[in-house]
C-alpha cells in the first residue's frame, strides 16, 4: 500500500531521510573508526547501526502503510553492490584485509541481507516474495495464474 | 576537523534546500506558502516542536552551565516536564480554536478573541523579539563554535552570514512547510547525536568522567546550593556554591515554558494535521526523550568539558574524527533548528498580521507570497547583521525573549479554558509583568542604571529568574482586575469560543476526584522535582533519612533524584493528555465560530488613541 497523495509521499520521503541522515552518519563513523585500528567489533557496530536505520524504516513503513518505494530498492541495491564489489577489491588488492576485516563485513552484509529478505517473507509471504524475481514465470503468464487462489498473478 | 565540518554542514545545507524543492512543487495555492496548508504531518510537528523546545534554551549554553556548574544546572532539564505539561494544555484547544474561527495565526486568534488591537501588538513584539535578538543569539553562538572547531579559518561573522543564507533558502523556496520539515529531520538528527556523543565521550575518552564534575572551587557540583539565597542578583553579588538554587531552578524552568509559548511555537501546533501529536510529541519526544537529553547527556558530556566545548571536540577528534565532528554539529545543527523556525515564524508572522493588513492591503495571494518572501530577506539580513555586528546587543535583548514570552500564559490560558479572564485584565497584567521582567533583565538593569540611578538589586534576584517575578505580579494583576470586569458584552463574546469547547470537546480528568488528584499530583511533583523539595535531593540518596547510615549508590544523590522524578514526570504529562483527552485533535465535528469581524485596519488602538486626544486636545 503506497501513499495516497503527493504531499503524503513527500512527508514519507523527509521522514525517510529523517531515520537515515543519522543512522547514516553513526554508521560512517563506526566504519570510520573500525577500519582505522578500532578493530572488527566497531565494523560489525556499524552494520548493526544501519540494521537499526532499516528497522526504523520498516516501522515507519508500518506506521504510513506504507511499503519501500522503487527509487528506495534501487539505491539500497546499487549501494549494496557497491559494497560488494569494494570488499571483493580490497580483499583482492588490500594486504592483511581479509585476515582482519572479511569476516565482520561479510557478515555484515550476510545481516543486511537476511533482514532484507526477513521483511519481503513477514510482509508478503515467501511465495510471493519470491514472486517478486520470478522473471521467467512472468515471461511465459498462464491463464490459470491469474486466478485468485493461484496468487492472481498476470 | 575542518573540512570535515564544512563537508557535512553543505550537505546538510543543500538537503534543506533539496527537500524544500520538493515542497514548492507541491504547494497547492500561494496561501499555503504561510502556513503549509494548515496540514503539517504529525511526525514533523511533533520533532520540530520537541527539537525547538530543547533547542531553543540554547543546547550549548546549557552544556556550558552544566560544566560550570555542574548537576545544579543540568536539573533544569526538569523544566521541559513543565513545558511539556504546558504544551499538553494549551496545543489542543489552540488547534481546535484556530480550526473553528478561521484564524490561523496566533496574534490574529488571541487579538480576536479578547478584541484587542494592543494584544495583536504584543504578538507582533514578541515573534520579532524572538525572529531577531534571540534568534541572531542563537546564531552568533553557533558561529562562535564553528569558528573555534576550525581553529579560525572560518570566522565567526563569516560563519553567521553563510548559515543565514542556507537557512534562508529553504524557508523562501519552501515556506512554513520546507521550514519545518527541515527543522524536523535536524531534531531527529540532533537528538541522535546526543546519544552517540555522550556514550562515545563517557566510554572512549581518558580520565574518570561522568559522575566526576570539573567546576570551580566555592562551587557545589552534585548539589543544589540552598532552597533560596537572599543575593541582591547577578551582577550585584554572586550566590555562593553557585546560581541554582531550589528556587532558581524552579523560576528558570517556569521561564522554560516560553519557547511553548513563544509565537512560532504556537503557530506550529495551529498549523498541523489533525491527529494524535499533541499528546505523542509532548509525551514521549518532549518530556522523554527531551528530558534524557539535559538530564543524562548533558552532564555525561559536561563531565569532559573542563575545557569547553571546541576542546572536547577536538579531544573526541583525536580518537574518531566522526565523534568530534558530531559533537560540534550537535550544537551547530541545534541552533539552527531553533534559528529557522524563529526566523520564519516571526517573518511570516508580522507579514500576515502587520504587513498585508495594514502597510500593503488588497493584495493578490501571489503578491502576498512575494510580500512574504521579501520580508524573509529582509529578517534574515536583519538578523544576520545582529549576529555578525552587535552579538552583546543581541544577547542582551535575547534576554527578554522567554521571560517575555511566558507573560502570556494567563492570556492563552483564557482563550483556551479561563473564560473569566478579561481583556483588561490579560493587558494589565501583561503590562505590569512585562515590567517587571525589564527591570529584572539585562536590557532593564543597563537602561536604567545607564539613565537615571544604580539600582540595589541586579539581575535575578534572590534567585529568582526574572520570568517567574513578572508571571507573579502579572497572575495577581490578572486575578484582580478579572474580579471587575468578568461580566459584560465581553464574556459573552469570549463564551461563544468557551460554550463550543464545552459542547463538544470537553476536558475529562474523570470529575472532581480525578481532577483534584490530577492536579494534586502534579503540585506535588513539582513541589519535589523542580520547587524548594528538590534541595531533598541533595543527600536523600546518600544519607537516606530515617537511617544511620550512608548508602554507597556510586551515583550523585542529585542525580538519582533528578532521574527519579523525570521517570515519574513523564507518565504524568501521560496522564494529562490522555485521560483528560488533550492529546489528540480531530476534524469530526468542527463547527464555524464566528469572533467578530476583524477590526478596522486605519483603526488606533484605544489606549493610544485616548492618549493621544489628551495630548493633541489641549
Amino acid at each position: 500500500m503506497m501513499p495516497q497523495t503527493p504531499d503524503d509521499a513527500l512527508d514519507r520521503h523527509a521522514l525517510v531521510s529523517a531515520v537515515w541522515l543519522p543512522s547514516g552518519f553513526v554508521a560512517l563513523g563506526l566504519f570510520h573508526f573500525g577500519f582505522a585500528g578500532g578493530g572488527p567489533w566497531w565494523v560489525l557496530a556499524g552494520f548493526a547501526a544501519l540494521l537499526a536505520g532499516y528497522a526504523a524504516h520498516v516501522v515507519l513503513n508500518a506506521a504510513l502503510s506504507s511499503r519501500f518505494s522503487r527509487y528506495e530498492v534501487a539505491l539500497a541495491l546499487v549501494v549494496y553492490a557497491a559494497a560488494g564489489l569494494a570488499l571483493v577489491l580490497a580483499v583482492l588488492f588490500e594486504p592483511g584485509f581479509a585476515a582482519a576485516f572479511f569476516l565482520p563485513v561479510a557478515s555484515g552484509m550476510a545481516g543486511l541481507a537476511a533482514a532484507a529478505v526477513f521483511y519481503m517473507v513477514t510482509t508478503s509471504g515467501a511465495r510471493a516474495a519470491f514472486g517478486q524475481f520470478d522473471i521467467i514465470r512472468n515471461n511465459n503468464p498462464r491463464r490459470a495464474s491469474g486466478l485468485p487462489h493461484r496468487g492472481g498473478r498476470k | 576537523m575542518s573540512a570535515f565540518l564544512v563537508m557535512a554542514l553543505a550537505f546538510l545545507a543543500i538537503y534543506g534546500v533539496y527537500l524544500a524543492a520538493l515542497v514548492a512543487r507541491q504547494i497547492p495555492t500561494p496561501a499555503a506558502f504561510f502556513d503549509g496548508g494548515g496540514n503539517l504531518p504529525g511526525w514533523a510537528v511533533i520533532f520540530a516542536g520537541s527539537g525547538l523546545v530543547v533547542a531553543g534554551q540554547g543546547l550549548g549554553d546549557q552544556l556550558n552551565l552544566t560544566a560550570r556548574y555542574g548537576l545544579q544546572a543540568s536539573h533544569l532539564g526538569m523544566g521541559l516536564i513543565l513545558a511539556a505539561l504546558i504544551a499538553v494544555l494549551l496545543q489542543k484547544r489552540l488547534w481546535l480554536a484556530a480550526r473553528i474561527t478561521g484564524l490561523t495565526s496566533p496574534g490574529e486568534l488571541v487579538a480576536r478573541y479578547y478584541q484587542s488591537i494592543t494584544l495583536r501588538a504584543v504578538m507582533l513584539m514578541l515573534s520579532a523579539l524572538f525572529a531577531l535578538p534571540y534568534a541572531a543569539n542563537l546564531l552568533s553562538q553557533a558561529g562562535e563554535v564553528v569558528e573555534a572547531a576550525t581553529a579560525g579559518t572560518i570566522g565567526r561573522a563569516a560563519a553567521v552570514w553563510v548559515m543565514a543564507f542556507f537557512l534562508f533558502l529553504p524557508a523562501v523556496i519552501g515556506g512554513w512547510r520546507g521550514t519545518v520539515l527541515v527543522a524536523a529531520v535536524q531534531a531527529v538528527l540532533v537528538a541522535v547525536l546526543v546519544l552517540v556523543c555522550s556514550v562515545f565521550a563517557q566510554t572512549m575518552l581518558p580520565g574518570p568522567g561522568f559522575p566526576t564534575l570539573h567546576v570551580a572551587e566555592g562551587i557545589l557540583a552534585d548539589r543544589i546550593p540552598g532552597v533560596i539565597q537572599f543575593s541582591a542578583g547577578l551582577g550585584k553579588s554572586l550566590p555562593q556554591g553557585g546560581i541554582f538554587t531550589a528556587v532558581a531552578i524552579a523560576s528558570t524552568a517556569l521561564s522554560m515554558i516560553g519557547v511553548v509559548l513563544a509565537p512560532g511555537f504556537l503557530y506550529l501546533g495551529m498549523t498541523a494535521r489533525a491527529g494524535r501529536n499533541p499528546g505523542f510529541g509532548a509525551v514521549w519526544i518532549m518530556a522523554g526523550s527531551g528530558g534524557a537529553v539535559l538530564l543524562i547527556g548533558a552532564p555525561v558530556l559536561a563531565a569532559h568539558m573542563g575545557g569547553g566545548l571546541p576542546a572536547l571536540a577536538a579531544t573526541m577528534a583525536l580518537v574518531e574524527p566522526f565523534a568530534g565532528l558530531g559533537l560540534i554539529l550537535l550544537v551547530v545543527l541545534a541552533a539552527q533548528l531553533a534559528t529557522v523556525v524563529f526566523v520564519n515564524a516571526g517573518a511570516l508572522l508580522v507579514t500576515r498580521d502587520l504587513i498585508l493588513p495594514y502597510v500593503v492591503p488588497g493584495q493578490t495571494p501571489k503578491s502576498q507570497r512575494t510580500t512574504a518572501r521579501i520580508g524573509l530577506a529582509l529578517t534574515y539580513a536583519l538578523m544576520a547583521v545582529l549576529a555578525s555586528f552587535a552579538p552583546l546587543t543581541s544577547a542582551i535583548l535575547a534576554g527578554l525573549a522567554l521571560p517575555m514570552a511566558v507573560q502570556l500564559l494567563p492570556a492563552l490560558l483564557g482563550l483556551c479554558f479561563v473564560r473569566w479572564i478579561s481583556r483588561g485584565a490579560v493587558i494589565t497584567g501583561l503590562i505590569l509583568g512585562g515590567l517587571m521582567v525589564v527591570a529584572t533583565e539585562a536590557f532593564g538593569l543597563i537602561l536604567i542604571e545607564g539613565l537615571f540611578v544604580d539600582l540595589p538589586w541586579g539581575r535575578w534576584p534572590l534567585t529568582v529568574h526574572s520570568a517567574a517575578w513578572g508571571l507573579t505580579l502579572n497572575v495577581a494583576a490578572v486575578l484582580l482586575v478579572s474580579i471587575f470586569t468578568r461580566s459584560g458584552a465581553e464574556q459573552a463574546h469570549r463564551d461563544r469560543l468557551h460554550d463550543e469547547f464545552a459542547a463538544r470537546w470537553p476536558v475529562d480528568f474523570g470529575g472532581h476526584v480525578g481532577r483534584g488528584a490530577t492536579w494534586s499530583l502534579t503540585l506535588i511533583w513539582a513541589f519535589l522535582a523542580l520547587g524548594p523539595g528538590a534541595i531533598l535531593g541533595n543527600t536523600f540518596f546518600s544519607q537516606p533519612i530515617f537511617t544511620e547510615g550512608n548508602a554507597a549508590v556510586g551515583l550523585p544523590s542529585l542525580w538519582v533524584w533528578q532521574i527519579f522524578f523525570w521517570l515519574i514526570g513523564v507518565p504524568l504529562v501521560w496522564w494529562i493528555a490522555y485521560r483528560a483527552k488533550l492529546g489528540a485533535t480531530s476534524v469530526e465535528g468542527l463547527r464555524r465560530v464566528d469572533l467578530g469581524a476583524a477590526p478596522d485596519p486605519a483603526r488606533a488602538p484605544d489606549w493610544i488613541a485616548t492618549g493621544l486626544a489628551r495630548v493633541t486636545g489641549r
